[in-house]
């Protein structure tokens, strides 16, 4: 399960597909639950009782550092009338437990005690189903995997079955064979998921697992899928950033138009805004030396590119910049090796708007550097959003952008990244404002 | 206990005993090991279209000749006894057995459990056998599984008709949702009428 096969190695892809499966079937409806067991290591165990609440599994999926291999961890969801349940469910003591790598899978008994832990579940008319992550390789005859899959078929219990990781026709036969005994009109599936470029659970959802539930769950994981997870990881482990940063792209897509007619004002804007933007720059200064100190760096993260414009930007404001522009870039350097997911995010918007270059002019780049810099400089530690000069160059920021609303199209690019920060830097801002700033 | 009637069936019309069906929630009616699911909603119909089992039968699954019928009712019902019309060759039950009032009943539950009642059943292709139950037992009957554990012989086991007849009530037999059970007394959940406005009493 350590393997590289599937990025990033099998067990983190099949706890991703794990967890998106998860999702899918809690949102499809709202009387579903779901519960997890790994079946290898010391000997079957069930992590989460059925549930219908993500964040518990989601917990528990990532309440391990390493992880037992060829334990695929079969679900259980329960689900109202005709839809599926599954797994029934054991109280899971205390917390999340550690899942660990080894040992072999032992798929009859996985099953079996998914079998049981589902006909314990609370609501009775739910329906169940158990899903299977087969890693390893299958050490049951296929006669005794027939006779478990005619018992489930008996207590009308669906299986759906993911076979990935090693491969050898003894095991897609009996897997194949388990499922021809359980198969009831239908209601289980297989699926091979051979090793290669695509995640496995990119591969999961285009398949009948998602889709046979229909609706709410293909639902979900077309949008999971779309967003691919584009500004990191979005709504699992982040939701305010994600959010942070998705009100930000929309704001500069609104401010876009707007910005877009700057043209002639830019020039004379540009003038004013250099020379609040030096007196602005010798405040930070000052006080990024007493926040470099500071443990929690909740500022954003610049990528090179950002600290290259910054640089720029720096240089043409300001005469003595090159130790302040060192001395800043330390910092922005030391807080850009924090959060990768927020710097992935820059990355991102960066490249989109570095597409659309063309029409950018540089009056138009300095202009956005100089808001990307105030912006910057607002949201570091040290710096007092009450500060006069801070205030001022704010104000003078947004008239600019309100008052530069003409009909010009051209794309983001600056304003991209520069409303993008700042959107982010004023969310986070908030809190760093509280820390004393 | 299997009697035959004691009457011709041509003079009494036997069909109004045996209305119990009107009182099957059939949306809810499901069963075990059947072959084609859902199924199982055409075994009940009025008695004089016992036999006519053109919209189907339920027919357990291959090499298996269990079954386990779960049937709910729309209100609590008396049940008098009980009539199943099984298939040729082999393929009528052979042993019923009854439990009532208890939901998600599976092959290891009815195989562990002891029934309220059971029946040895006899083939009857003709609809006329009907097994008398402990009627004081079955006296307020929210839901009844009927487990139909061996056949006569037969691959699998087919019902074309199951009959229940009894005396319905107006009543339901309802679980109880929600209760609170307090550990500790909470005197916010408390509220008495001096802390709403008005009365005389005073809680701390």
């Amino acid at each position: 399960m350590r393997n590289g096969d599937y990025s990033p190695n099998r067990f983190q892809a099949q706890a991703d597909a794990v967890n998106l499966i998860c999702g899918a079937k809690t949102q499809s409806n709202p009387e579903n639950t779901v519960g997890v067991l790994t079946m290898a290591g010391k000997g079957v165990r069930v992590l989460v009782t059925p549930t219908s609440d993500l964040g518990k599994i989601l917990a528990c999926m990532h309440g391990a550092p390493e992880q037992t291999p060829g334990a695929c961890a079969p679900l259980s969801l329960g689900a109202r009338l005709s839809k599926t349940p599954r797994l029934g469910g054991y109280e899971a003591q205390g917390p999340a437990p550690c899942l660990e790598i080894g040992g072999e899978m032992n798929l009859a008994a996985g099953i079996q005690v998914a079998q049981l832990a589902l006909k314990h579940r609370q609501n009775k008319k739910q329906q169940q189903r158990i899903i299977v992550f087969a890693g390893s390789p299958v050490k049951y005859d296929k006669k005794v995997l027939e006779l478990i899959g005619r018992k489930l078929k008996k207590n009308s219990v669906a299986l759906d079955i993911v076979s990935f990781g090693e491969e050898d026709e003894e095991k897609n036969e009996k897997l194949e064979a388990l499922l021809a005994a359980v198969n009831n009109n239908d209601s289980s599936h297989i699926v091979h998921v051979p090793s290669g470029p695509s995640a496995l659970s990119d591969v999961l959802i285009s398949t009948a697992i998602f889709t046979g539930d229909g609706e709410g769950g293909s639902g979900f994981a077309a949008a999971a899928a779309a967003s691919g997870f584009e500004f990191g990881v979005d709504p699992n482990l982040d939701p305010e950033l994600a959010l942070a940063l998705r009100v930000s792209m929309e704001e500069e897509r609104a401010r876009q138009e707007a910005a877009a007619k700057k043209a002639a004002e830019e020039a004379s804007k540009q003038e004013k805004g250099e020379q609040q933007s030096t007196s602005q720059d010798a405040t930070m200064t000052e006080n990024v030396n007493p926040g470099t100190s500071e443990p929690e760096k909740k500022t954003h993260d610049l990528t090179d590119d950002e600290n290259a414009l910054l640089q720029q930007a720096l240089a043409m404001s300001m005469d003595d910049s090159s130790s302040t522009v060192a001395v800043r870039d330390t910092d922005m350097s030391d807080a850009s090796a924090d959060d990768h997911d927020l710097q992935l995010a820059l990355q991102l918007s960066v490249q989109e708007s570095a597409a659309e270059q063309s029409n950018q002019t540089d009056v138009n780049k300095l202009l956005a550097d100089q808001s990307f810099v105030s912006s910057i400089l607002t949201s570091l530690p040290g710096v007092d959003p009450n500060d006069p000069h801070v205030k001022d160059l704010l104000a003078s920021m947004q008239s600019q952008s309100e008052q530069s609303k003409e009909e010009d199209k051209t794309p983001k690019e600056e304003e991209n990244k520069s409303s993008i920060l700042y959107t982010v830097l004023r969310g986070v801002q908030a809190g760093g404002a509280c820390n004393g700033i | 206990m299997a009697c035959l009637h004691d009457h011709s069936c041509e003079e009494h019309d036997c069909s109004s005993d045996w209305s119990l069906y009107k009182h099957i929630d059939l949306s809810k009616v499901s069963a075990l090991n059947e072959a084609v699911s859902g199924s199982v909603k055409s075994v009940f119909r009025a008695w004089e279209h016992r036999l006519n089992s053109s919209e189907g039968h339920l027919e357990s699954n291959e090499g298996d000749p269990e079954l386990i019928v779960f049937i709910p009712f729309t209100s609590d019902v008396k049940i008098k006894s009980i009539s199943v019309v099984g298939g040729a060759d082999g393929t009528s039950p052979a042993k019923m057995r009854a439990f009532i009032n208890r939901e998600g009943i599976d092959f290891s539950d009815a195989q562990n459990m002891q029934p309220l009642q059971e029946w040895d059943l006899m083939e009857n292709l003709q609809g006329d056998l009907e097994y008398q139950t402990r009627y004081s037992k079955f006296q307020s009957v929210g839901n009844i599984t009927l487990h139909f554990s061996d056949n006569l012989g037969g691959d699998t086991t087919q019902i074309h008709y199951i009959g229940l007849k009894g005396e319905a009530t107006q009543l339901k037999r309802d679980v109880v949702a929600t209760i609170v059970y307090e550990l500790m007394p909470n005197p916010s959940d408390h509220k008495t009428r001096s802390e709403t406005g008005g009365g005389l009493s005073q809680v701390e």
